[in-house]
């Protein structure tokens, strides 16, 4: 046979030759919006400040980063941005949403790595982290993909965007390709 | 070979949306013709198709293997000076290649000929490997076609599998331009093939695409991108704003850099020269190459960037008698013997032959009913008898 014995989408289209996507390995962990909630389901006051801190800490060099109020507005909604320490440049201002919660560390490993919390303007119900992956809407114990609890990367801001595509724009076509 | 008509399904359109292709009657106008297939025999894809396929690509190496050794040959080919290192570094690294489109003339009876070599953006990738296989498999159960039909087409089988051995630890970012409904249906089957081969995925318009203060490029959350399949040609990518980013940012790009060399016209001259008579090849020369007057007024002139057969000329007897509007030709042309489309009861067909990870795979067939099979060509399916 000179063909592909099955075809297999996993996301495109709802056919029925899709199967379902693999789940992604999980980890127990929790997410709070304030030491009091963690403490309140009975963690130790100590896993929590260790936890609330170094997510603080992480939300400065992990939370996406903006040259504007307003574009980092549109993102996260209106008065949910604040000032991050950071300079252009130039020495203009630099903008980052507020820290919405935290995302508590290795449970099993009683690590104090926990990593900061965003809600999205468009989908205020979900906690997500700085990385933009969804972690859950509810406050507490939870299970997040593994990939989504690894410690979010290093924000490096973007200077300028915008740099490809100048001659797409000259051609008026459906398809780049050939 | 032969050309069949044959019943379409009554719900095809419903089967295309429903498996996700989108741009099966763009602006009105039927791309997915299904009221018609051609057969080939087994040997006729083999012998003339697969086998030529496979060898054409290990020549290929070899004009690329040359070009890296003498510049005048990146000269000539208009790859800009600043690449040269960049792109001799992407091949002496063995940065992995994923996929490619040859196109040939084949009328069934004797070698097919290379027209040219689509390394570096090929479409068609979605049509020719899950909906000219779906139609197969649907129309073998409604006996629309032969039972013991078979199709040259393991693209998708042979695009997971690449995929995943392309071992990508970090995030994939997808690239296409902006407004093309085509171009981001092939994005998004990518993506969902690199998914299954293990890899986490994130579309971006190139367009959008960003540059921080470390050098790197990086995507709408400022995220830096670590490696990045980009359908958006490699001339384009080397001429505009962000282009000497490039080599400073890190990015694992697929097609990788050397992929520039074969996605471009002046490859043809340049197999000619170097394997004159192979049965695969067309007589092709670089514009102005005082060795043209072989080809005695009868040949095509093509930019060595174009696409969907925009600013192809004709030329029989030294007459002008097709000239195809277009935006390309700046960088130059070359020049390649007059070997025009078989014609089936009016029809244009131009064989497309896959490789993924330099293996052929599959082929699609897409019919004009000109000489030059531009963007508004029908995909018609194929299958395997006898």
């Amino acid at each position: 046979m000179k063909r592909s014995k099955s075809v297999k989408l996993v996301a495109m289209g709802t056919g029925l030759l899709l199967i379902a996507a693999c789940d992604e390995a999980k980890v127990d962990t929790a997410l709070f919006e304030s030491v009091d909630q963690c403490t309140g389901l009975g963690f130790s006051k100590q896993e929590c400040t260790t936890n609330y801190k170094n997510a603080q800490q992480t939300h400065i060099v992990a939370a996406p980063k903006y040259t504007s109020r307003l574009d980092c507005e549109a993102d996260f909604g209106a008065e949910k941005c604040e000032k991050a320490p950071q300079r252009t440049t130039s020495g203009g201002s630099v903008f980052m949403p507020l820290m919405a919660g935290y995302l508590m560390g290795n449970m099993m490993s009683g690590s104090g790595r926990g990593q900061p919390l965003y809600r999205s303007a468009g989908e205020a119900g979900t906690f997500r982290t700085a990385d933009n992956k969804a972690v859950g809407s509810k406050i507490g114990r939870t299970q997040v993909a593994k990939s989504a609890a690894a410690t979010p990367t290093t924000k490096t801001r973007t200077t300028s965007r915008g740099g490809f595509g100048k001659n797409a724009r000259s051609s008026m076509r459906r398809s780049f390709g050939g | 070979m032969e050309r069949i008509p044959v019943e379409p399904r009554e719900d095809w359109r419903e089967t295309a949306e429903v498996h996700g292709f989108q741009f099966h009657t763009p602006d009105d106008e039927l791309y997915w013709d299904e009221s018609v297939y051609y057969r080939l025999t087994l040997e006729q894809i083999e012998r003339d198709l697969e086998n030529p396929t496979e060898e054409l690509e290990q020549l290929c190496f070899q004009v690329v293997e040359r070009a890296l050794t003498d510049e005048t040959v990146l000269m000539r080919l208009g790859i800009p000076e600043y690449f040269w290192d960049y792109i001799t570094g992407s091949w002496r690294s063995q940065e992995r290649n994923l996929y490619g489109r040859m196109d040939f003339a084949y009328s069934g009876n004797g070698p097919a000929k290379l027209l040219e070599y689509n390394a570096d953006t090929p479409t068609a990738l979605y049509e020719s490997s899950i909906f000219q296989w779906v139609w197969l498999e649907q129309a073998i159960e409604r006996d629309l076609i032969p039972r013991e039909s078979d199709q040259f087409n393991s693209i998708h089988e042979a695009l997971t599998q690449a995929w995943s051995s392309l071992e990508i630890k970090d995030v994939l970012h997808l690239a296409c331009c902006k407004d093309t409904a085509e171009d981001e249906g092939t994005v998004e089957y990518m993506a969902d093939c690199a998914r299954q081969g293990g890899a986490e995925t994130r579309l971006i318009y190139i367009e959008d695409i960003g540059i921080n203060t470390k050098g790197q490029f990086t995507d709408l959350q400022d995220t830096p991108i670590e490696t990045m399949f980009k359908l958006y040609p490699w001339e384009w990518m080397m001429s505009e704003e962000f282009s000497e980013r490039i080599p400073g940012s890190n990015v694992r790009f697929i097609e990788p850099g050397w992929k520039a060399i074969l996605s471009n016209k002046g490859l043809l001259p340049l197999l000619w020269e170097m394997f004159e008579g192979h049965p695969n090849l067309l007589p092709a020369y670089f514009d102005g190459d005082p060795a043209a007057t072989a080809l005695e007024g009868n040949y095509v002139r093509k930019p060595l960037f174009s696409r969907e057969g925009a600013n192809i000329e004709f030329f029989e007897g030294g007459e002008q008698t097709i000239n195809i509007d277009g935006d390309y030709g700046a960088e130059g042309h070359i020049v390649q013997a007059l070997n025009p489309l078989p014609h089936f009861n009016g029809n244009y067909p131009m064989i497309g032959s896959w490789l993924v990870a330099s293996q052929p795979c599959g082929i699609c067939i897409r019919e004009d009913a000109t000489l030059v099979t531009g963007d508004d060509a029908r995909f018609v399916p194929h299958i395997i008898l006898g």
